[in-house]
């Protein structure tokens, strides 16, 4: 009897000492789940951004072991330097550029391939392709495109009675060109998230409306585009994001040129810092290129309360 | 045939004119780009052009292939780019599986720091990043490229998103039955969220082979080049004298067309993979 009680005493003793190393294995659970992700994401992502802001705040040449610290003298400097207002208005010019047609075109070209009529998907499959397709390469082609001389893009031209352009040779062309390159490779991929949204439409609300006597216009109008736009929300800051951070069109087609004319906040930061090892004008660049994104971003988000309806 | 009908039917051809039109416009640089691959450096230069060439230049692209190491280029760009999909599949997944079945702290912070991170340019972080692998001694290695691509935010979101789908009551009933979390997983959570998986892997890999600037930070030795970047060096070496440009088109082709082919196979889980991220069946 005793040697029972005693070993019943010993497991539940046992027991508990399981149950609190269960509990707290159980705690660590979701973070055994977790920890892939967020140790790359710490060490690429968080740690750099601070690391970013603090190297910004010296004169580092990435070559000299040594810095001293400057506080904000790159800041400054770039305030100062005529050539960052340029490069400031470059990055808006390219980015209202390409995310303003790229969303309306993304929309409409959604409309025309929405419906399951015949041979619709290969229309689907086209307009996509270019999204595929490596950056790199394709503004290899269109480099060819806007050749001068014998570029195709001056024959369509002169097939119009217009004058050649110089394209990516001329500052007043350069970034259009690059735009086009950009909003062609991007029209397909707001497609698709437009085309899902579209079909979450519910044909009733269309019905409805046909019933009061609504024109197709006014339907796009008054259902289509505020059913929408929770997905005209998310694409603006995506596409948004992803014209702040253009860079591999600009180097094949441009490298910035001519005369700066394309130069923008992103490649600007490349030429500091991986072509005049300026690491601290770089990254003081970079500090203010995450501040212009999270500002729009932000007002995006405020302003959407306006204008986004969630069903 | 009512006038309705007829009608509706002008409208429907007037629909894929405009479709065919606008096609035709968007594959046109593509289908530009193998006509002028097979020129003549005479015929290049005629203006105007000719649509399709007198006399088609095959060898070009003979010609081409053996001006640079291509093969070896796309094979090293479809290597990295594997095994980049296959590690943000298995962190996006591990990480979207504790956002959905556990409730612990910070959870839903540390959901908020991972979407805005995805509203931030990551190129802002390359200075640093560079200098972080440098101190790893990753400079220069495939092993740098991949560790600081091991995880896409995209990718969590998808991978969330369906996860947030699979009914509770399965996983309930595989807990009551013995299963471990990490089982659950891949023997439940994979098989039913497959097609958000395959749609982002995909989308993945389209990304990592199209990747530029940050690989050619990294890499700098010509035998581990990437694709991207051999594309680049090719075009400044043969556009530097003289432009070649049939060569220069030819060896995109060698860049293109395997994304557009693996594209046309897999076009399914592109076009209409990102539209339902539900769980079916």
């Amino acid at each position: 009897m005793e040697t029972v009680a005693e070993t019943s005493k010993v497991e539940t003793q046992a027991k508990t000492k399981r149950k609190s190393k269960l509990s707290a294995l159980k705690a660590f659970t979701p973070w055994f789940f977790a920890l892939p992700a967020l140790v790359p994401l710490a060490t690429f992502w968080i740690y750099p951004m601070i690391n970013s802001f603090y190297i910004s705040m010296t004169d580092w040449d990435y070559i000299s072991p040594g810095y001293t610290f400057v506080f904000f003298e790159n800041y400054l400097n770039l305030i100062k330097n005529p050539v960052f207002y340029e490069v400031l208005w470059n990055t808006v010019y390219f980015t209202l550029g390409t995310v303003i047609p790229t969303i309306i075109g993304g929309l409409l070209l959604a409309l025309l391939v929405v419906k399951n009529q015949r041979g619709i998907g290969i229309f689907r499959t086209v307009l996509f392709s270019p999204w595929v397709t490596p950056t790199v390469a394709v503004a290899i082609v269109w480099s060819w495109i806007y050749e001068p001389e014998t570029g195709i893009a001056n024959w369509v031209l002169s097939l119009f009675g217009l004058p050649g352009l110089e394209w990516t040779s001329s500052s007043q062309w350069a970034m259009p060109a690059i735009i086009i390159v950009t909003v062609w490779k991007g029209l397909g991929w707001a497609m698709i998230f437009y085309l899902n949204a579209l079909k979450r439409v519910p044909t009733v609300l269309y019905e409805a409306a046909s019933i009061d006597g609504a024109s197709s216009f006014q339907k796009f109008l008054k259902v289509t585009v505020p059913l929408v736009s929770p997905t005209t929300l998310f694409l603006t800051i995506i596409t948004m994001v992803e014209s702040l951070q253009a860079y591999d069109q600009i180097q094949v087609m441009t490298q910035g040129g001519p005369a700066g004319s394309t130069r923008t906040l992103l490649y600007m930061y490349y030429q500091s810092a991986f072509e005049e090892f300026n690491m601290g004008k770089a990254t003081a660049l970079a500090t203010i290129l995450i501040i212009i994104t999270a500002i729009l971003s932000l007002v995006q988000f405020k302003s959407s309360k306006k204008w986004v309806h969630y069903q | 045939m009512n006038t309705r009908t007829v009608w509706s039917n002008t409208v429907l051809s007037g629909k894929y004119l405009l479709l065919t039109f606008l096609s035709f416009l968007m594959f046109f640089p593509f289908l530009w780009m193998v006509s002028s691959a097979l020129k003549t450096k005479e015929e290049i230069w005629q203006f105007p052009p000719t649509w399709w060439p007198e006399n088609p230049q095959w060898s070009n692209f003979l010609e081409a292939w053996e001006m640079a190491p291509f093969g070896l280029y796309i094979f090293n760009s479809v290597f990295t780019a594997t095994v980049i999909v296959v590690l943000q599949l298995v962190t996006a997944a591990m990480i979207s599986y504790a956002f959905t079945q556990f409730k612990f702290k910070g959870r839903d912070a540390l959901f908020t720091i991972i979407l805005g991170s995805y509203m931030l340019p990551v190129a802002a972080t390359y200075v640093p990043s560079y200098v972080l692998l440098a101190d790893f001694g990753l400079l220069d290695t495939y092993s740098g490229i991949i560790v600081s691509n091991a995880v896409s935010v995209f990718g969590i979101f998808l991978l969330r998103q369906a996860f947030m789908q699979v009914p509770k009551e399965m996983v309930e009933a595989a807990r009551v039955d013995g299963a471990t979390h990490w089982r659950i997983l891949w023997k439940i959570f994979l098989p039913l969220t497959l097609p958000s998986f395959v749609t982002f892997g995909l989308i993945s890999f389209v990304q990592m082979y199209n990747n530029y600037l940050w690989p050619s930070l990294i890499i700098k030795s010509e035998e581990k080049m990437l694709i991207t970047q051999g594309i680049q060096k090719f075009f400044m070496q043969e556009g530097g004298y003289g432009l070649q440009w049939p060569l220069i088109m030819a060896a995109s082709s060698f860049v293109v067309f395997p994304l557009l082919i693996l594209f046309i196979f897999a076009q399914k889980f592109f076009v209409s993979g990102i539209n339902d991220q539900g769980v079916k069946g």
